[in-house]
């Protein structure tokens, strides 16, 4: 094996052996005993993981908890006045066209002319049922008055009993 | 922290107890943070950056099926926000090119003093190198660096077969060693 190829095989292990993860056997050994550039390279990986494992461990503010907390609750809230105003557009929206549907249906099928008549009809027999309705509305007022003072007069005693 | 106390805080979480979630933000907060503040090139972001992991964290909760500690699923949501965060900085043009020998970097040229770098210097320079890494090295170097992840947790958090993860790692610390070439001892 030449002095080259050693030198490719080792360098493949230069960081597990630095990394304390391999144990070089006893050819890597050797070679590591005899190559100058071979043991420089280990020195400089064993070098940076050191650096690497002192590398600074930057830590979070002393309000992040809360920050963040509050940043979900906000986001939470956000969320809601959106599903809110979604749900309240589709039903307007679903309004809209439900009401513009049957606008189209009776322009379109004369319904509307009939609907019309219909309309007349029912005001005038409410006109005259009213008219009929009116001399005995007092008799009636009276009438209700008493059997809301009899069932008044029920709860009162059922309660009192109940103590 | 234990798996069976991770699945207790998750079911704390899902139920909203009050304080449950708090608790896992104070639980991970330093791990995801520093992870973070290690692999973004502009700091000033960490903390929006973090925060932005505990809301998907929060969002993700009731879909999370526990087949991964939680922890992993963590890392993984890190990893993620990283990655994102990359992508878009290089869409604004603000991923400004980091290079060893930056010229606002006010570091005298290695032909101009001796070889033996201040640790501070050299601790800079490190910083800047990682930069310079991809971004799939960069969170590896981070991550193992850090108390509490291991392999194993790496290699599931970026879904990745372990050997693959020791490899990557190993790739990026030879790299870094390059691009240190003449400032280490």
């Amino acid at each position: 094996m030449t002095r080259d190829v050693s030198c490719v095989a080792v360098a493949d292990l230069i960081e597990p052996i630095a990394a304390g993860e391999l144990t070089p056997d006893a050819t890597v050994a050797a070679h590591l005993s005899t190559c100058a550039s071979c043991r420089a390279a280990l020195e400089r990986a064993r070098d940076l993981d050191r650096l690497l494992r002192e590398r600074t461990v930057p830590a979070p503010p002393p309000q992040f908890t809360s920050r963040t907390i509050q940043l979900i609750q906000r986001a939470g809230w956000r969320r809601e006045q959106i599903v809110d105003w979604v749900f309240n557009s589709s039903l307007i929206a679903a309004g809209l066209l439900l009401a513009m549907g049957l606008w189209i249906a009776l322009q379109h099928t004369g319904l509307s002319s009939f609907g019309r008549d219909a309309f007349d009809i029912f005001t005038s027999d409410m006109a005259a049922l009213a008219q009929r309705v009116t001399p005995s509305l007092p008799l009636y007022a009276g009438a209700t008055g008493l059997i809301v003072v009899a069932l008044g007069l029920w709860w009162w005693a059922s309660s009192d009993a109940a103590l | 922290m234990e798996p069976a106390r991770e699945r207790e805080l998750v079911d704390r979480c899902r139920r909203e107890e009050p304080g449950a979630f708090e608790e896992l933000v104070d639980q991970f907060k330093h791990l995801v943070f520093a992870l973070i503040a290690r692999t973004v090139a502009d700091r000033s972001r960490t903390e929006d950056l973090a925060q932005d992991v505990f809301l998907r964290i929060h969002r993700g909760l009731p879909y999370f099926r526990g087949e991964a500690r939680l922890s992993t699923w963590i890392y993984r949501i890190v990893i993620n926000v990283c990655s994102q965060e990359r992508s878009e900085a290089q869409t604004r043009g603000a991923a400004r090119q980091v290079s060893l020998d930056d010229p606002d970097s006010h570091l005298p040229a290695p032909s101009t003093v001796d070889r033996r770098f201040s640790d501070f210097e050299l601790r800079d320079r490190l910083e800047k190198a990682i930069q310079q890494l991809p971004a799939q090295y960069r969170i590896l170097i981070a991550g193992h660096y850090l108390q509490g992840l291991q392999y194993e947790d790496l290699a599931e958090a970026m879904q990745l077969p372990l050997g693959t993860v020791k490899t990557q790692l190993h790739r990026a610390k030879r790299q870094l060693r390059e691009l240190l070439e003449g400032h280490l001892k």
